[in-house]
């Protein structure tokens, strides 16, 4: 890391607010947020989830000699949420060929291609950060990728009845324990998990359970209950890492976007 | 030397793929992910725009013309987080641009490692996704 900031240094230190210490963390004698005190906690004494996250995906340098510059970090499950799965996805029938056309055009129907907004729970293996605001009666998920928003209603009401399909669906939360479930019905019947294309549609039922492991820690468990795209239900977890001292930064999709360009020759 | 791809092991086969290669919001089935181009020259323009900046690069050709290139980069909120600005490149400045090339355009191509005029990396793009992950698993 020395190295990287020597290689940048004058640019990293004039960023906006890049760098400047989140107030209220656990530190180190260093200075550095102790990623491993314990989760902290809501003044009702649950959980609380609030700040920026991003996969945990360890960050790696190339160097060449003395100068070391960080590689991207991107979460496989980008590619496939099901990555981790022995057998893959147990996709339908009607799922294999939907994947396969897809396939076929190089996913570029991937809404995401086209600027569309991050659907969870795709989003949360994206190449942005989240940010949680958790508040007694309700978590507010904010995501960089098109400056998008979701609800998590913690207030015990009950998921709508036959709702209008929306990208992120209609979401309520509950505590098990330690653990938040989110559960999330109403999302479209056209969404994409992933990059190559496993779907999600209007007839399933997500869960999310989530366990805050320590400060810098999230893991989220994924079950999807979805009839019309899988022979059975499913579940994947994923690692989320505490990003602090930073701050959100806007990416707005739809401002220069030049990919879709090269498909259509 | 470049190799085409099927749209289909393109597509899946991204986890093969050894060679750094900067990450996009999509599959990236528009470029030849195994071709590779490299282009030395000097920054024309950058586009420090979302969702992916882009450089453009006069190079010259084996004819002696001059070609500009265009190169796909992540996104400039990717970039800062690396360190980067929006003056990190100016128009003039000489890079050395390795990336792989647009499979219908001659003169695009998405970048997966940058140096500057001394050969100091300022860019690389990741090898983490592309490992090889046997438990991989095309869909059934």
């Amino acid at each position: 890391m020395l190295l990287f900031v020597l290689v940048t240094g004058p640019a990293v230190a004039r960023a906006q607010w890049l760098n400047y210490p989140t107030p209220g963390i656990p530190r180190l004698a260093n200075g550095a947020p102790n990623l491993k005190a314990p989760a902290p906690r809501t003044t009702e004494g649950k959980p609380d989830f609030s700040g920026m996250w991003f996969a945990n995906v360890p960050s790696r340098d190339f160097c060449k000699e003395k100068d070391c510059i960080q590689e991207e970090r991107m979460a496989r499950e980008q590619i496939n949420l099901g990555i981790k799965l022995k057998d893959g996805l147990p996709y339908t029938e009607w799922s294999k060929e939907q994947m396969k056309t897809r396939r076929a055009n190089g996913g570029r129907e991937d809404p995401h291609a086209y600027c569309m907004p991050p659907n969870f729970p795709r989003a949360w293996t994206l190449p942005q950060h989240s940010r949680i605001v958790q508040t007694p009666g309700m978590m507010v998920v904010l995501h960089e990728f098109n400056a998008a928003y979701r609800e998590v209603y913690l207030d015990g009401r009950p998921l709508p009845v036959n709702p209008n399909p929306t990208w992120n669906g209609y979401s309520t939360g509950h505590w098990e324990g330690d653990t938040l479930v989110i559960e999330t019905n109403g999302i479209r019947d056209d969404m994409w998990l992933d990059i190559q294309g496993s779907p999600v549609t209007e007839s399933a039922r997500v869960t999310e359970r989530l366990k805050r492991v320590n400060f810098g820690l999230m893991q989220i468990e994924i079950a999807v209950n979805d009839p019309k795209a899988y022979t059975k239900p499913w579940s994947v977890t994923i690692e989320m890492a505490l990003i602090a001292d930073t701050q959100m930064l806007e990416e707005i999709c739809m401002d220069n976007e030049k990919d879709t360009r090269l498909y259509k020759k | 030397m470049r190799t085409r791809l099927s749209p289909l092991s393109a597509f899946v086969g991204l986890c093969l793929v050894l060679v750094p290669s900067a990450w996009a919001h999509h599959s990236q089935s528009e470029y030849d992910l195994r071709g590779k181009v490299e282009v030395e020259g000097a920054v024309t323009k950058v586009e420090w725009r979302s969702p992916h900046a882009w450089i453009y690069v006069d190079a010259i050709n084996d004819k002696g013309g001059t070609v500009n290139w265009s190169f796909e980069l992540p996104s400039p909120v990717t970039l800062m987080r690396r360190g980067w600005t929006r003056d990190s490149l100016k128009p003039g400045d000489r890079v050395k641009v390795t990336g792989a090339p647009a499979k219908n355009f001659p003169t695009i191509a998405i970048a997966n490692f940058i140096t500057d005029s001394s050969g100091k990396p300022l860019f690389t793009g990741t090898t983490q996704i592309h490992e090889p992950e046997p438990e991989s698993k095309e869909p059934r």
